[in-house]
């Protein structure tokens, strides 16, 4: 069987800085592949990199969905082929309608869009509460489903997910996460990057964790959860407190 | 083998001298030489007043004719024409860098527009290059006269004052409106015109004065109409005389037009008008293009051979030809030792001179040298011109 | 001088001229929204696909109609070719650099025009007179006048129906705010960038075919028409179409009541004082529209 997404030795400037070392990945069809790291750890560049969206990056290694090479092409075509992004602070587009927001998403596609629609407001029946409004004057939560529901317009086969849950209460985290769940179920691929690590490993089937531009760490999402490091850095178990009263890592380095 | 040396060390040493002496060579620049005389003219080739451009091409082609036949007195003519697009701070640029780099200039011809020449006259003055037939009718080529200046180009206030007289004395008109250029040739007509009405105990309906860069001018022309004029003296450019008559046809407004002799090329208004030009009464300071006269017929003739591709013979290229007559006229009298000095002494003794525009005369003192002006108008369909008056000074 | 009068007729005077403004503004700010740059070379560009239309005319001996759609495919031309020769090969642009190309493009159109066609100016022949027109209620209307009315409130009209209706104006629109995220949704936005410039060519070409039968064609024919559509683009807050049509119709208007009541001789000033008046008192413009971002 092959590999939905493979990433393979993929390295990413930001000007001087390196900001992927050799990362490799690979994801399958069907689950939900979480993605964990600390800020900075280079996992929205990953996302960006393979949509192509960062100027003449990777600088080295390769990327293939569905088999076929996909690095160095242009933003638009790799959407085409079927990876849907939805990047990290939602980016509606403000100044049109929620419907209009939605048409966008499926701007590539040539067929009938109306059952589509009918499935984003089955998720999501806010939108359609809101269907004329501007997308700027939604709610936070309410422009993440709206740019969850656009990406699912273009009826994509991978999905990637930047941070869904960042600056949303934790019922609506809930809730998003809830429909994630549910999207996963319906077909598509999940490629999720999250702070909340406990959130997404409670959807995830897989996850792997990043540190400093590289995978550290990779399994099912029980194996991920079940590390202690991970216990530690990203599920906030097992800490102890300073006299202070902060918290202090006790082991700050591991696999560097 | 010793000869590329010798050449790059001739190089090298006229370099050197040039880098050395700029200022010695600034004063000693006359533009002539043993085989040649500099002349140069600034006209606008692009631009707003483009049309008056012909002026320069006239000049060229005089100066041509004159090489042709032998030059003068062992000199051939060398032509500088440039184009400043009408624009004051070119014509500056362009005259100095000609004037401060050898050979020099021995005396500027022609050379189109109030404004413009105005920008160089002082200029040219200081340095006493003479200046012959400047192609624009302002006072201040002779008030006061001076040295190095000779004009041609009747004034705008003769032109004016001839044409409010006909249209009062003639034409029975009793309601003068004024719609000029707020420039120095707008205001010169709007002078002349208001000191004829005012010798002749009138008030003009309304005076209106449009900018250079305006091209919506229906306001002007509400405002005209507005004052129930029964005839306009339209001192403006060719382009706002087009927009003007449009923007007339367009309000139903439709006096008796007259103007002045920058718009006397009744063959490039009407095509520009699209066939508006009709009816049209305008001064005209030489002899109609298609006079049967001698002088004319001449270089009507000569144009046939020399005229570029998509020349025209209209008035402004004949007017090139007529400002700049009495400079060859006065190069000739000056003899083989040529100086500005014998030159303007060569000028100031022609009398009386008749080429191709009005009769010309210099003198000690006189820098005016043609004051003739006769009227002309087109007919019903704009195509054929009949001359209104006989040549004649205004009093 | 019969002040209330003539009222009505320097109005419609002023919308006829206005009218022709609110085009240079709309084809500016669908440039500026969609690729952020000031296009100094709208009016020029204009200029050059009037003379095309004009050669059509007289020299290729078209019918009207089809000289001036000929006019207009060759602006969308030349608007695709600026845009795809010159603007997408800054790299890294900055604003004040992007105008500087604009302000070259103007320099080599209107160099290019001088040369080929001269100075002279020209008539653009058309099939109304100037001097047909109709008087309702006391106001002499030219055809002409309605006609440049007509046909800048058709375009603006179907400018806004393919903005708000089209999928590829959505996707325009889409382009304009956030092009990055346009390209996810598969939007090929160097093609939309091209389109823009070509429309924008096209709305100003159609300003430059009602100026030059008013007027005269030559090649200093827009620099006024371009100058008061600019400041008609900045009176509507730059970003806004509704703004910029507004805008042209009110630049129109106040600066014929200006003409006509005031001064001739600082009519071409009026605008650009509306526009200090503009920015001390409301500097986003007219109807520029702001979010204040929730958080």
């Amino acid at each position: 069987m092959t590999s939905l997404l493979r990433v393979e030795n993929v390295d990413t400037y930001y000007g001087l800085i390196q900001a992927l070392r050799g990362a490799s990945l690979e994801v399958q069809a069907g689950g939900i592949v979480a993605l964990l790291g600390a800020n900075g750890a280079g996992k929205t560049t990953l996302l960006k990199t393979v949509m192509g969206l960062l100027e003449d990056q990777p600088d080295k290694g390769e990327i293939f969905f569905d088999g076929q090479p996909i690095h160095g092409r242009e933003t638009e075509d790799i959407a085409r082929r079927g990876i849907a992004y939805v990047p990290e602070g939602r980016e509606v587009f403000r100044e049109l309608t929620v419907m209009e927001n939605l048409k966008i998403g499926a701007y590539a596609r040539r067929d009938a869009i109306g059952e589509d629609l009918e499935g984003i407001f089955r998720y999501f029946p806010r939108l359609l509460e809101r269907r004329d409004q501007w997308a700027g004057t939604l709610s936070g939560g309410e422009q993440q489903m709206l740019a969850i529901g656009r990406a699912l317009m273009s009826r994509p086969r991978l999905l990637l997910l930047d941070e869904p849950s960042l600056g949303l209460s934790p019922l609506l985290v809930q809730e998003i996460f809830d429909i994630v769940k549910s999207i996963n179920t319906d077909g598509v691929t999940i490629l999720l990057v999250e702070q909340n690590a406990r959130m997404a490993l409670s959807v995830a089937s897989r996850a792997l964790v990043m540190e400093r531009g590289r995978f550290v760490l990779e399994g099912s999402a029980e194996e991920v959860a079940a590390d202690p490091d991970v216990q530690e850095f990203y599920l906030g178990l097992a800490t102890e407190e300073s006299v202070k009263g902060f918290k202090r890592y006790r082991r700050k380095k591991r696999w560097r | 083998m010793f000869q590329p040396l010798l050449r790059i060390a001739a190089l090298a040493a006229s370099v050197f001298a040039v880098a050395l002496a700029p200022t010695a060579q600034a004063q000693q620049l006359t533009g002539v030489t043993d085989t040649e005389i500099h002349i140069a003219a600034w006209g606008p080739q692009t631009g707003p007043a483009a049309p008056w451009g012909a002026v320069t091409r006239g000049t060229a082609m005089l100066f041509q004719m004159v090489n042709d036949a032998g030059g003068i007195h062992g000199r051939k003519i060398v032509f500088h024409p440039f184009d400043d697009q009408y624009n004051p701070a070119k014509t500056v640029a362009g005259v100095k860098e000609l004037v401060e780099k050898a050979p020099g200039i021995f005396a500027m011809a022609s050379g189109v527009g109030t404004s413009p020449g105005l920008a160089v006259k002082d200029y040219l003055m200081e340095r006493g290059i003479p200046w012959v037939g400047p192609a624009a009718g302002s006072l201040h080529w002779v008030t006061p006269p001076q040295k190095a200046l000779f004009a041609m180009y009747p004034l705008y206030a003769d032109e004016a004052k001839l044409l409010v007289r006909h249209l009062v004395d003639k034409e029975g008109k009793k309601k003068i409106a004024i719609f000029y250029a707020s420039d120095e040739y707008g205001e010169n007509g709007h002078r002349g015109a208001m000191a004829e009405l005012t010798r002749l105990g009138l008030k003009p309906a309304v005076e209106v004065s449009v900018n250079q860069a305006d091209r919506d001018l229906k306001s002007h022309l509400l405002k005209l109409k507005d004052s129930g004029a029964d005839a306009v003296l339209m001192w403006v450019n060719p382009t706002h005389a087009v927009i003007t008559l449009k923007t007339a046809a367009a309000l139903q407004f439709s006096p008796q037009w007259a103007t002045s002799s920058t718009l006397s090329d009744a063959v490039m208004m009407q095509a520009i008008t699209g066939g508006l030009w009709k009816n049209m009464i305008y001064a005209s300071f030489g002899e109609l293009p298609d006079a049967d006269v001698p002088q004319v017929k001449k270089y009507r003739d000569a144009f046939a051979k020399y005229a570029q591709q998509g020349e025209r013979w209209g008035v402004f290229f004949m007017a090139g030809i007529g400002f700049v007559e009495p400079l060859v006229e006065g190069l000739q009298r000056a003899g083989r030792d040529l100086t500005r000095d014998s030159f303007i002494k060569a000028m100031e003794s022609i009398k009386g001179y008749k080429g191709v525009m009005g009769r010309v005369t210099f003198g000690p003192g006189e820098r005016q040298g043609q004051r003739e002006i006769f009227l002309a108008r087109t007919d019903d369909t704009g195509t054929k011109v009949t001359q209104l008056t006989p040549w004649a000074e205004v009093k | 001088m019969d002040i209330l009068g003539n009222l009505p007729q320097v109005l419609f005077s002023g919308l006829a001229a206005g009218s022709v403004y609110a085009l240079v503004a709309l084809a500016m700010v669908i440039i500026y929204r969609t690729t952020e740059v000031l296009n100094f070379a709208q009016g020029d560009m204009a200029m050059m696909s009037t003379y095309v239309g004009l050669g059509l005319l007289v020299a290729g001996g078209l019918p009207f109609f089809w000289a001036m759609l000929g006019a207009l495919a060759f602006a969308a031309a030349l608007g695709a070719f600026s845009e795809f020769a010159f603007l997408r090969r800054a790299k890294e642009p900055t604003v004040l650099g992007l105008i500087i190309i604009t302000l070259g493009i103007e320099m080599i159109v209107f160099g290019f025009a001088s040369w080929k066609w001269g100075g002279d100016p020209r008539d653009l022949p058309t099939p109304l007179s100037p001097a047909d027109v109709v008087v309702i209620g006391g106001v002499i209307m030219s055809y002409l006048e309605l006609a440049t009315i007509a046909i800048s409130a058709t375009t603006i009209s179907a400018l806004f129906l393919f903005l708000n209706r089209s999928k590829a104006g959505l996707a325009m629109r889409a382009t304009q705010q956030n092009r990055a995220v346009a390209r996810l949704m598969g939007i090929r936005v160097r093609r939309v960038e091209m389109g823009a410039w070509a429309l924008a060519a096209v709305i100003g070409g159609i300003a430059g075919l009602l100026v030059g039968p008013a007027t005269t064609v030559e090649p200093y024919m827009m620099w006024d028409p371009m100058m008061k559509g600019f400041a008609a683009a900045v009176l509507g807050g730059m970003t806004s179409l509704a703004g910029a049509a507004l805008g042209g119709a009110i630049i129109g208007i106040i600066e014929n009541l200006f003409g006509f009541y005031v001064s001739t001789a600082f009519k071409s000033v009026v605008p650009f004082a509306a526009i200090l008046l503009m920015l001390a008192i409301k500097p986003s413009g007219l109807l520029a529209r702001h979010y204040v971002k929730k958080v």
